[in-house]
């Protein structure tokens, strides 16, 4: 059982009160984001279940929705991010039409990788989003070339929010784009989806240290830990990061404390019960970050229990007309498999 | 006999040289506590203990590096790859590395190590979850490279290439894990298949196909088609693919002077290539036709399935090409 969690930040990382900016729309629509994400996980698990979903894996993001949400609601169109496996709903934060991210799960023509390529490999460089691939950690130094160009185009106001889980921080490919990020100051901000297991393996044979922030260190930049399950400490981090670097002052680390309520993916339902505690799974079950944030809501005494229906049925009706659509979406045609591996264009400067 | 799956076969012969021999020990992602993505080293962590089947973070050139030192000091380790794409991350320690050991070492140093995973497509798995990459070790001097088809064989291979003084990559074709089944001799019979041999699955007089991995199933099953249309195929499976078996193949091939040669990666610059280069070198005036190939399109593995079923080679694919050979 991991042992080690901590989830407040130490007093010289306390960052100012940026959620005290947000208005009350600014919250239900958090609110709404939420369950979005909520709703999409769900659908596709039992779309699988039902045999509906013809490929892919669904790697849930069940608990992990206030780093989602948290993250995301600060960024401008202007901002980039690169979203890892569990992150479908980002793409849709960031721009993308939830029809198109559906037709992309269900390999359709009309996808954003035109069937190519799976699920959350998808990008759209106009909306602000990079395309991954499956390596963990390879991404971070193409944010870096992102950010790069960025700077040569004298386009200093945007940043590049790049997800990762704590496992993929040991990879060479993390502290090599980290390493870069830091040497050139590059508005980089590495959100660390602590869920405190990658695939089956815990933490403590991930990371050495006690916190995943702490990597930070070596490259002397911020390294923030907040409760990953409280959207607004996330949002709160994630803001002051985002300033540090429009400021130009570089990259920074922001750690969200979490827990993976589903199996690594819909195929390990079972052995995620085994190779981990229920007793565990069950303590943050209770930490939903979703009830979580409506008792909040209410406890403010700006919403009545009607204003926050749980869900809200536009989401669900969303979800559902994006998934018919993909479904009645055609296929690419086999010959454009061969389509897209060079650029036919001219190869001179633009 | 035992009769197990593709996927069985290679567990049990790793299990069985872990019992015979301390120095065998396995790292990778995900081997010990899950018993590996796939179930390949299900139970060897209550068996053999944590410092036998490391749980290695996610970090491949630690994983292959951490084997390679482990093996120039006489262990025998096997590092998995989750999948056998992300050995891409490890590349230079691969290449540049465990390859070049023994030679800088001016012989002296032996390099006892295997890198093992899945590979290959027809999964769904699309670009990163699909790959067959053996040509890009073939290229490379101080490696060996396996991709079994048939249980006995993968049980034979795995404990000759865990016996072997050298890198070896031992390539396990997803698709077949569990779809094949067969019979693999009872423990303590020490039956191994030596490296750089390949095997004759079916005799035939019109052509030889010349294969290796999942495409001996396909293979097999369209040699199986063209018999009933007179047409009579041998199929050679390679089951070694570094070093090659040239015996093996000049001797078919002198048998029927026709060859097509199938391999699941891209067509270019892939396994065939060499293997129809060192045809036409050596046996030129014994051919019939020319060297024929069937291969993956020029292309990534992609994710829709019409797209994928477009990329890689089909038992189709085979049929019409050996038709054309058998009636040139
Ligand atoms: C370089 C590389 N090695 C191995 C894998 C296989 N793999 C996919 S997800 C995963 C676990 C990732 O854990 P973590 O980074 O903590 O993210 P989480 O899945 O927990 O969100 C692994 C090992 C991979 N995708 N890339």
């Amino acid at each position: 059982m991991s042992t080690r969690v901590k989830n407040r930040m130490t007093d010289e990382e306390k960052v100012a009160r940026y959620r005290d900016r947000l208005t009350k729309e600014d919250l239900v629509e958090i609110y709404r984001r939420m369950w979005f994400a909520r709703v999409f996980d769900e659908t596709l698990y039992d779309l699988k279940k039902k045999g509906r979903l013809r490929r892919g894996n669904v790697y849930g993001s069940r608990g992990q929705e206030a780093i989602q949400v948290g993250t995301s609601y600060p960024l401008r169109p202007t901002d980039f991010v690169s979203p890892i496996h569990r992150d479908m709903p980002i793409f849709v934060f960031k721009g993308m039409t939830t029809r198109q991210v559906m037709c992309q799960v269900w390999g359709k023509a009309n996808a954003p990788s035109r069937g190519k390529d799976s699920w959350s490999h998808m990008g759209d460089l106009k909306l602000g989003i990079i395309h991954s691939t499956s390596m963990l950690g390879s991404t971070i130094p193409v944010a870096c070339g992102v950010a790069w160009a960025l700077r040569l185009d004298g386009k200093t106001d945007s940043v590049i929010m790049t997800y990762l889980g704590e496992g993929a921080t040991a990879t060479g490919a993390f502290h090599e784009g980290m390493n870069y990020a830091a040497v050139h100051k590059l508005p980089i901000i590495l959100i660390v989806e602590n869920n405190q297991y990658a695939y089956s393996t815990p933490i403590e044979l991930e990371v050495p240290t006690p916190r995943v922030a702490d990597r930070a260190l070596g490259y002397g930049i911020p390294g923030y830990t907040v409760d990953g399950n409280d959207v607004l400490e996330v949002y709160d981090a994630t803001c002051a990061a985002i300033e540090h670097a429009r400021a130009g002052r570089g990259p920074s680390i922001v750690e969200c404390v979490t827990y993976r309520l589903q199996g690594h993916a819909d195929h390990d339902e079972t052995r995620a019960r085994q190779y981990r505690p229920v007793e565990e799974i069950e303590m943050w079950e209770k930490r939903d970050p979703l009830p979580r944030f409506r008792e909040y809501l209410l406890s403010t005494g700006l919403f009545t229990e009607e204003e926050l229906p749980t869900p809200p049925p536009d989401v669900v009706a969303e979800i559902q007309d994006a998934v018919e659509y993909a479904i009645r979406s055609p296929d690419p045609e086999p010959h454009t498999a061969l389509e897209d591996i060079y650029d036919e264009g001219a190869g001179v400067s633009r | 006999m035992r009769e197990v799956t593709l996927l069985e076969a290679i567990r049990t012969a790793m299990w069985e040289e872990m019992e015979r021999d301390p120095n065998v020990f396995l790292i990778g992602e995900d081997i010990g506590r899950l018993g590996g993505a796939f179930g390949v080293t299900h139970g060897f962590l209550e068996r053999f203990g944590p410092d036998r089947v490391v749980d290695a973070p996610i970090s491949e050139t630690a994983i292959i590096g951490v084997a390679v030192g482990a093996a120039a000091m006489g262990k025998r380790p096997i590092a998995e790859m989750q999948f056998m794409d992300f050995i891409s991350c490890g590349f230079d320690q691969v290449v540049n590395v465990a390859a070049t050991y023994r030679y800088r070492s001016g012989g002296t140093v032996s390099l006892p190590l295997v890198i093992r995973g899945p590979s290959g497509g027809y999964v769904g798995g699309s670009l990163y979850h699909s790959q067959q990459f053996e040509a890009w070790f073939f290229h490379v001097p101080g490696l060996k490279v396996v991709q079994p088809a048939f249980p006995d064989d993968a049980y034979g291979l795995m404990k000759a290439a865990i016996r072997d003084n050298n890198p070896v990559l031992f390539f396990e074709h997803k698709f077949l894990y569990r779809r094949i089944k067969g019979h693999i001799p009872q423990p303590g019979e020490d039956f191994i298949v030596p490296l750089g041999e390949a095997r004759i699955r079916r005799e035939g007089t019109h052509l030889s196909i010349i294969t290796y991995g999942a495409m001996v199933h396909f293979a097999l099953e369209a040699a199986q088609q063209l018999e009933t249309e007179g047409i009579s195929a041998e199929v050679v499976d390679l089951r070694t693919i570094k070093p090659l078996d040239m015996e093996t193949i000049f001797h078919s091939v002198r048998k029927t002077s026709k060859v097509l040669i199938v391999y699941e990666a891209p067509l270019t610059g892939g396994v065939g290539a060499e293997i129809a280069a060192r045809l036409a070198e050596h046996l030129f005036e014994w051919l019939d036709a020319p060297i024929m190939r069937v291969a993956a399109k020029d292309s990534f593995v992609p994710f829709a399935e019409p797209l994928e079923k477009f990329v890689l080679p089909s038992v189709d694919d085979i049929l019409m090409a050996a038709r054309q050979l058998a009636h040139y």
